[in-house]
């Protein structure tokens, strides 16, 4: 019996490790490639915001107004570093999940490839002038195609490998993934059909594209990080998922209430009176999923502390599972129609809630993600606990601040403009502060993801710790600060063909 | 659960809002029908909006330079919100000639362009009547093109916007050589002698879109929403 077990155990160590070794280069091509256009996504966001209090910053260069880089920032922030974080980790937990090796690792590593000469193009587009003009979908034209080609390229051996796996239970992760993975494309190819090749009426138009920066954050960027957290959290601790139905609840109520969000951003524009109404209605109940899938995690995170402190992973994806709670209670906030919902429609607050979720919530599920990630697909440690230390904390309070100071700060300007009394420089004033803010904090972030950025490519050069125990983030001299030996799922007794 | 069902559920929930709120109101909203100017007076009359100006061309370079993150195009309703109160901005509370032309916009106020840039945030003022107000206030009595130059050239130039936050579009004009008499165009900014400023043909683009924005022409009665005389409080 115990032989049969054991042998179990190092045959299942074998699949996993070879699962690793057959995504090592898509995976660590998405992480560290995403990484980077964080990078150059944050000095965007520096720039940007600098140009908002000081007008002069940069000026008079066409490449570096205002209007271009804002948008490249965003653009950056999502197809560079979002959707490649995304890819990264769907494609290596999907073929964890359906216990298969990736046999298309050279396919999805050339779509990735696409997928970075798309945005790059895109991003230079922008810059150069060429930005079509819809948030979020500024590239221009002819770079949708491009994305969406890449796209099936990279995610549809996930979907073969799901078909073809062992017959078994699936799990809440892969309900997350697949969904995103069936959402995003009918959502991409509905909003850039629609406005790129069949124009129609122009505020409608712009409808759609307030429903389609609506759809990424909560019918992508949302579950793929819930699905992940569902994954590392039980993972990491050793624990199963605290209660399985209110998984299912969760994860239904986003799928039948989130389509419906978006378009109260058009809150009194010619369109059908209730659409705006609807909108704001679905995104206020997006508590209902958010509240309900974070309880789930954190009661399966705290029920042992300690892990929960020192994993990095768990730590990253811990503050990302609050980050969707502030996120959920600020969809609420801003969105009562009558009270905040006029103050907060033409206002940055708007901004700070794209943060609060792409960067608050999802990137940190993200960065858990990769924290647990690149050491199995490696097969090396991570250097220094110091510096994810270094990136966490700053990242942790920057995006806090961020998020907190343009929510509020919209509120205020949207409170000066609702004072029709007062001049409108009197109102635009009223930003001034909120944009300093900003600005320094921005910084901050840019400070953390160096060392991230530098720490992932000194890991991608496998030049990390060669090692059986995992960097884990204990305070202090006493003790050693490594996990004990054979934490990680790869190096244990199984590790067979480790070469 | 099995997959099949799995990937049913998941397309019927999402097909119903995709249908409810996408693609019905969009493609219902593909030609909108035409409105009668009077209903019932024995006419045929229907409403057609009027607007001039390099509205396409200008368009692409107001997106493209990306004005909708700083600048609304968008005059709500009193229910979504004050902008009808302001004075100046969904049309001019004291026009010398029509008295108060405000109103909000409508459907058809976007003609001509491929999306109606509603925008992100207000840093910058609502541009709906930005023509409008432009030839009411800011340059009254003035040529309404060149102070728009001049304003894109340096938003900060006059004492009573040196605080403003918008960019200068200094890269939308260039300095040539003044060949025979000085341009209309050119610009009142110092350059050097024999030289001047004039716009290149992006910044005459838009300075004609911008001032085709004049979003408070009189609208067919089953669009206007205004108190009538006798409701309207009167002015202070």
């Amino acid at each position: 019996m115990s032989s049969e077990v054991s042998n179990n155990f190092e045959q299942d160590a074998v699949l996993r490790a070879s699962i690793d070794r057959s995504l090592r280069h898509p995976v660590m091509f998405f992480l560290t490639s995403g990484a980077a256009w964080l990078a150059v996504s944050i000095i965007l966001g520096v720039i940007s915001s600098a140009k908002v209090h000081s007008p002069g910053f940069l000026d008079g260069c066409g490449w570096l107004t205002y209007g271009r880089t804002q948008a490249a920032h965003l653009n950056a922030l999502i197809y560079g570093w979002g959707f490649q974080a995304a890819f990264g980790v769907i494609v290596w937990m999907l073929s964890r999940l359906s216990r298969q090796e990736c046999r298309a690792s050279g396919i999805i590593l050339t779509a990735g490839h696409l997928w970075n000469l798309g945005v790059s193009v895109g991003i230079f587009g922008i810059l150069a002038g060429y930005g079509t003009g819809m948030q979020w979908m500024e590239f221009p034209s002819f770079c949708w195609p491009v994305l969406l080609l890449s796209y099936f390229a990279i995610v549809v051996w996930s979907l073969v490998q799901f078909k073809v796996r062992p017959e078994g239970h699936v799990y809440i992760s892969q309900w997350y993934l697949m969904a995103a993975m069936i959402w995003f494309p009918w959502v991409f190819i509905t909003a850039n059909v629609l406005l790129h090749m069949m124009p129609g009426n122009p505020v409608m138009a712009a409808g759609i594209n307030a429903w389609y920066k609506s759809s990424l954050i909560f019918l992508f960027f949302t579950p793929v990080a819930l699905g992940t957290a569902f994954y590392l959290v039980p993972k990491v601790s050793g624990r199963p998922i605290y209660s399985y139905s209110l998984a299912q609840f969760g994860f239904w109520t986003l799928a039948v209430i989130m389509p419906w969000a978006g378009m109260q951003k058009l809150t009194g524009a010619p369109i059908p009176y209730f659409i705006p109404y609807l909108g704001a209605a679905a995104t206020i109940m997006f508590f209902l999923p958010a509240f309900s899938a974070a309880v789930n995690i954190l009661r399966t995170a705290i029920a042992d502390p300690e892990v929960a402190n020192n994993s990095p992973t768990l730590r990253f994806t811990m503050a990302g599972i609050i980050g969707l709670i502030v996120m959920a209670a600020a969809a609420v906030f801003l969105n009562i129609p009558g009270k905040t919902l006029e103050f907060v429609q033409f206002s940055m607050s708007g901004y700070g809630f794209e943060i609060l979720s792409i960067y608050g919530f999802f990137s940190f599920v993200m960065f858990g993600a990769i924290y647990f990630i690149v050491p199995r697909v490696t097969r090396r440690e991570w250097l220094s606990r110091r510096l994810i230390k270094w990136h966490f904390f700053p990242s942790v309070y920057g995006v806090a601040i961020i998020a907190l100071i343009a929510i509020f700060g919209g509120i205020q300007q949207g409170i000066g403009q609702e004072e029709f009394e007062q001049s409108w420089s009197e109102v635009a004033k009223r930003a001034v502060p909120y944009a300093w803010a900003i600005t320094i904090v921005w910084c901050f972030i840019l400070f953390s993801n160096f060392f991230f950025f530098m720490h992932l490519t000194v890991m991608w050069l496998r030049l990390g710790r060669r090692s059986t125990h995992p960097t884990m983030l204990v305070s202090g001299h006493h003790g050693s600060p490594h996990g004990d030996d054979g934490d990680i799922d790869n190096c244990g007794p199984g590790t067979v063909s480790a070469h | 659960m099995s997959f099949r069902t799995f990937i049913l559920s998941l397309s019927a929930s999402f097909g119903v809002a995709w249908l409810a709120i996408v693609i019905v109101p969009y493609f219902k909203m593909r030609s909108l029908e035409p409105i009668a100017v009077e209903e019932g007076d024995g006419t045929n009359a229907v409403y057609i909006p009027k607007r001039a100006g390099r509205i396409a061309d200008g368009a692409e370079v107001y997106a493209a330079n990306g004005c909708y993150q700083c600048h609304s195009q968008l005059v709500r309703p009193t229910y979504a919100g004050n902008d009808m109160f302001r004075p100046d901005m969904g049309g001019i509370a004291g026009d010398e000639e029509r008295g108060d032309t405000r109103r909000e916009t409508n459907a058809f106020d976007f003609q001509g362009e491929k999306f109606a840039q509603i925008g992100v945030s207000r840093l910058g003022p609502d541009l709906s009547n930005l023509g409008r107000r432009i030839e009411a206030i800011y340059a009254k009595g003035a040529n309404p093109e060149t102070w728009l130059y001049g304003h894109l050239y340096n938003p900060r130039w006059t004492p009573d916007r040196r605080e403003s936050s918008c960019p200068s579009f200094r890269f939308l004009f260039k300095v040539t050589e003044i060949k025979g008499n000085p341009s209309e165009e050119s610009l009142p900014f110092p350059v050097e002698a024999g030289m001047e400023i004039i716009p290149k043909s992006a910044a005459r683009a838009l300075v004609s879109y911008l001032l085709s924005l004049k979003k408070d022409q009189p609208v067919p009665t089953s669009l206007n929403f205004a108190p009538s005389a006798a409701a309207a409080p009167k002015a202070p």
